[in-house]
């Protein structure tokens, strides 16, 4: 019985799912993506009661359940909270395309910011030099060539002059 | 004072693809490779309800009788349309541009029915309770597309 | 609660890589005999049955219907539900609820996953939030390695001590005839392996396993005429975080999140002033070893930035004095779906003294167990021998 399991073939079927999409922003998101297109600028939202500026732009602050109303333009430079360094070639899911490994990604706090952006952090060569507490700097796409999405991006890169503590 | 500004609503074209694969699992599998290899149709047998289902399974829905490869019983190939409708608009994921035919078709010895196109048949034809034979492919891969249609036994 | 809820009877499969052999119903079936078979029950007896595994992730929806056949659900009351990672665990909430109610006697409660069957990586990424982190998704290996490199940089561990987490969990799975990666390694052996995401490697990560779980609770007579050993649900509580705001890989932030908020309900429930010394085995949902020191931290068993220390010092080794998923965890097996119930399953073994090889060498009376569900969820749940303890 078991002998005939083992030769038995078995079948496998393979599926692929093909779905688009197409997502309203909304009116928070909506503003956010078209300044950040438009303009090459970053917006949080203050909540009235925590004083917390929040990314992404919310309508209600989840903690406090109060409803956000204060628009703040955050600096285009901040600090690197939390980082790695991929080994793997992730996908873009959105293109399909992987960033070639290996490359470092992060958690940056824009200044003026209470929370974080995850992005990537573009060191060339020195992928592994990254350091919590890092100063960095947004590089955008040219005008003409950002959408309204994150990818407008291209990555963060470090300030100059700056040294690892305790080197 | 800040200028009040309008911000025109924003929409984001995405796509989710994903590749998945089904294991058809023992049972399964020999459904498949009989309908592969030898044009043979399988349903499975449960003793205490005396009952056939199409598609062949493992455990009986309604008794919870264990269905080995032992209780597979060759059902068909002839069948009874039991219902049918003409589908009339084209969505990407239909497997056929319309007008097509789905059917639940039963076949001779099962109890339960299942779904498979209907072809070669004009739709104002149809009539339940109509004798059908399936059509097999040439080139065969082991699944129910294997079974390009059911068409009128004339 | 309203009513007493034990745990009569359960089953597991043995997690695999590779279950070419049977499918999605299959599989879960043989989940669903081994718990029937344990309480010595028959499907006829269950009142309702209910069902959970990652919503998409064989490629297959509304597996609450496919599977209906094959889990017994055929004309009976049940649910379906979905909450991420954390999912086994809700069963066995919502489980307790059915029965506590007074609605429902006995309810059989199942997890799984087949995990093979699908393309993880591309349905994972539809948990990111579509225009603000889609495009960039991390993966679950880049929000712990970002949650590893934090850690270190706060307290002060170092790789080994997410290495001494991996060990742990795999010898631990080597005495579990049900895990499934059963690997005989040392701290070298994961310091060499393969680096996945700095400082994550290929031996500090999670498997993808194909398996089920599943369990029957009951109401107290139920228990008392039909189990020799009933272990019962002391109390429940489920905590949910908010993605962007609050990010358990914020490893410095003092704000109560999920899992904090979690445990603190849950032992102002039972009069918990000492969780280590009041229970006497944890399972943890660990989806990589950096979490499971973070719940050291979140479940009160140290002080915050302590916790790499407990596993230096042994103290949660199966043989220690808090011992942390003897089990293997989920760094041993995982198969998503059935992963958060498998913690609640093996501490209901370990207080009935069932968990053979891995039976912590204790008298175990009471045990506590988490999920963990993406954008942070968790529904912890906390058993004991004895109804009123």
């Amino acid at each position: 019985m078991s002998h005939e399991s083992a030769e038995q073939e078995l079948i496998r079927i393979p599926i692929t799912v093909d779905v688009p999409y197409r997502f309203a922003a909304g009116n928070y998101m909506s503003r956010f993506l078209i300044e950040l297109r438009d303009n090459g600028k970053f917006f949080g939202i203050r909540c009235p009661s925590c004083g917390r500026v929040q990314l992404p732009p919310r309508i209600v602050c989840a903690p406090c359940h109060v409803r956000n109303e204060e628009w703040v333009e955050l600096g285009l430079e901040g600090t690197l909270t939390a980082f790695t360094v991929m080994y793997l070639p992730l996908t873009d899911p959105t293109t399909g395309e992987p960033h070639e490994p290996p490359f470092t990604y992060g958690s940056v706090r824009l200044d003026g910011a209470d929370s974080n952006l995850d992005h990537i952090v573009h060191l060339g060569d020195e992928y592994d030099s990254a350091w919590v507490g890092m100063r960095v700097r947004v590089v955008l796409r040219p005008r003409e060539e950002r959408i309204g999405d994150l990818s407008d991006i291209i990555h963060f890169e470090p300030l100059k002059g700056q040294e690892k503590p305790g080197k | 004072m800040e200028e009040e500004k309008v911000y025109g609503p924003f929409e984001v074209d995405q796509r989710i693809r994903a590749h998945s694969t089904y294991y058809a699992g023992r049972i399964g599998s020999r459904f498949y490779t009989e309908l592969r290899d030898r044009k043979r149709i399988l349903g499975s047998r449960c003793e205490e309800c005396g009952k056939v289902y199409w598609p062949p399974r493992q455990t009986c829905g309604r008794c919870f009788s264990l269905l080995g490869e032992d209780r597979l019983v060759e059902i068909g190939p002839l069948g009874t349309l039991e219902t049918y409708t003409t589908v009339r608009y084209s969505e990407p994921v239909h497997p056929r541009k319309a007008p097509f035919v789905y059917g639940i078709v039963r076949l001779d010895g099962a109890d339960t029915g299942t779904a498979h196109f209907i072809g070669e048949a004009d739709p104002g034809e149809l009539r339940i309770g109509m004798r059908l034979e399936p059509v097999f492919e040439e080139d065969r891969k082991g699944n129910i597309l294997d079974i390009r249609h059911f068409r009128p036994v004339r | 609660m309203k009513r007493k809820v034990a745990i009569i009877g359960g089953g597991q499969t043995r997690h695999a890589a590779r279950r070419h052999d049977v499918n999605q119903v299959e599989l879960v079936n043989e989940a669903v005999r081994a718990a029937l078979a344990d309480a010595k029950m028959t499907i006829d007896e269950i009142d309702a049955v209910l069902l959970g595994n990652m919503e998409f992730f064989e490629g297959c929806h509304m597996t609450d219907c496919w599977l209906a056949d094959g889990i017994g659900a055929y004309g009976k009351p049940g649910l379906k539900i979905t909450t991420g990672g954390t999912v086994g665990a809700t069963i066995v909430c919502a489980g307790a609820h059915h029965v506590a109610s007074g609605l429902f006697d006995k309810v059989l409660c199942i997890g799984f996953e087949k995990q093979e069957e699908g393309d993880t990586g591309a349905i994972l990424s539809g948990v990111a939030h579509p225009l603000f982190g889609r495009s960039m998704a991390g993966a679950a290996v880049g929000y712990f390695a970002m949650m590893g490199s934090s850690y270190m940089a706060a307290w002060g561990a170092k790789e080994e001590h997410s290495a001494m987490v991996a060990v742990k969990a795999r010898q631990n799975a080597r005495k579990n005839r049900y895990a499934h990666l059963k690997l005989d390694i040392g701290i070298q052996d994961v310091l060499n392996s393969r680096m996945l995401a700095y400082p994550i490697r290929m031996l500090d990560m999670c498997p993808a396993s194909n398996g089920a779980c599943a369990m029957i609770l009951s109401d107290e007579k139920t228990a008392r005429d039909r189990c020799a050993r009933p272990v019962w649900i002391r109390a429940m509580d489920t905590a949910h975080n908010e993605q962007f705001e609050i990010s358990w890989r914020d490893v410095l932030d003092r704000r109560p999140k999920f899992s904090t908020t979690c445990a603190s309900r849950i032992y102002r429930k039972l009069g918990v002033a000492d969780p280590a010394a009041y229970f006497d085995v944890f399972e943890v949902y660990e989806p990589a070893t950096w979490a499971e020191l973070q719940w050291y931290e979140d479940l009160g068993l140290c002080a915050p930035g302590q916790g790499f220390r407990l596993v230096e010092e042994g103290k949660t080794g199966i043989d220690g004095p808090m011992p942390v998923n003897p089990s293997g965890g989920v760094l041993s097996t995982n198969c998503i779906g059935a992963s958060a119930m498998l913690r609640v399953w093996e501490a209901a073994l370990q207080i009935r003294g069932d968990a053979g090889g891995h039976q912590v060498p204790k008298e175990v009376r009471r045990a506590l167990t988490t999920g963990y569900g993406g954008t942070n969820w968790t529904v912890m749940t906390a058993l004991s021998r004895d109804p009123e303890d």
